[in-house]
């Protein structure tokens, strides 16, 4: 069975794990995920009046 | 002619170039790298849903502590899939139905989980060796039996999405074959074939998916129970 050939066993597992230490977890690690937006609500609006406070 | 079927799986080098190496680091062109804009593109911002969603799914039952895995486990399920998905186009070399890669990445991640639960909480990692509610005359089987289920984990694991693949593969060459074959002699059972050879094709594309999820949802099972 070609898989249990061992003469490309080290370096394909070895390969493997190169690229993917060094290519997939940079890249996954780049996703953000931001919260979702909270709607406004009325209240919020009224609560800090603007006041021109240095006058 | 078993032998020749099994050909396939021989690790291709055309022109002195594995082609194992292109059939791995190719695939992650599909996947941009995310800009530090607000909004990405269409097939970015999938990605991420994707991701999320996936991580979120995965995570739910770990405890806290495991959520350190994160990274690991979610780029394991791109990983997985990606390679999966991508063996399934034609003319193309998978790189999971090799023993070598799967063990490799079942055997350290299954390593790595066990030594984590041994050295952060040995009492506990060991528990698990024996199940609750167990009768007490059947502990010295069961601990032995536990043992054994416990250090044949990661080479099912690799073995498992191997053999899926492999087999996958194989069917698909074996039944593409019968209906070329038959398409000159017996038109109607080459065309049942045919259909048949669709149907596998489906399957395989669902294997592909599947067997890679529960790779790494195994890997989150043998994560909780040790964190």
């Amino acid at each position: 069975m070609p898989q249990l050939i061992p003469t490309p066993w080290l370096a394909l597992l070895i390969f493997s794990w190169t690229i993917f230490s060094a290519i997939v977890l940079p890249k996954m690690l780049k996703h953000s995920f931001p919260d979702n937006p909270t709607p406004r609500s009325k209240q919020d609006l009224h609560k800090n009046k603007w006041d021109w406070s240095w006058h | 002619m078993t032998l020749s079927l099994f050909d396939q799986f021989l690790s291709p080098v055309v022109c002195w170039i594995p082609l194992v190496a292109i059939a791995i680091i190719l695939p992650w062109i599909l996947f941009p790298s995310p800009t530090t804009r607000w909004l990405n593109n269409r097939s970015l911002t999938s990605q991420n849903w994707f991701l999320s969603q996936a991580t979120s799914q995965i995570f739910l039952p770990i405890n806290p502590p495991g959520h350190k895995w994160a990274l690991l486990l979610s780029s394991l399920l791109i990983f997985l899939t990606t390679m999966n998905t991508a063996g399934l186009l034609p003319y193309t070399f998978t790189p999971t139905s090799q023993l070598s890669i799967n063990m490799g990445l079942a055997g350290a991640l299954w390593m790595g989980v066990v030594i984590l639960g041994m050295r952060t909480q040995p009492t506990h990692s060991l528990g698990h060796l024996l199940p609750e509610g167990a009768p007490a005359l059947l502990t010295p089987i069961l601990v032995i039996i536990e043992t054994i289920s416990l250090f044949i984990r990661p080479i099912a694991l690799g073995v498992r999405l191997t053999a899926n693949l492999t087999a996958g593969h194989l069917l698909i060459q074996l039944t593409s074959t019968a209906t070329l074959a038959m398409l000159t002699i017996m038109p109607v059972t080459a065309i049942f074939t045919g259909i048949l050879l669709f149907l596998l094709a489906l399957l395989e594309a669902a294997v592909a998916l599947i067997q890679a999820y529960v790779f790494v949802l195994l890997l989150s099972l043998y994560l909780q129970e040790n964190v």
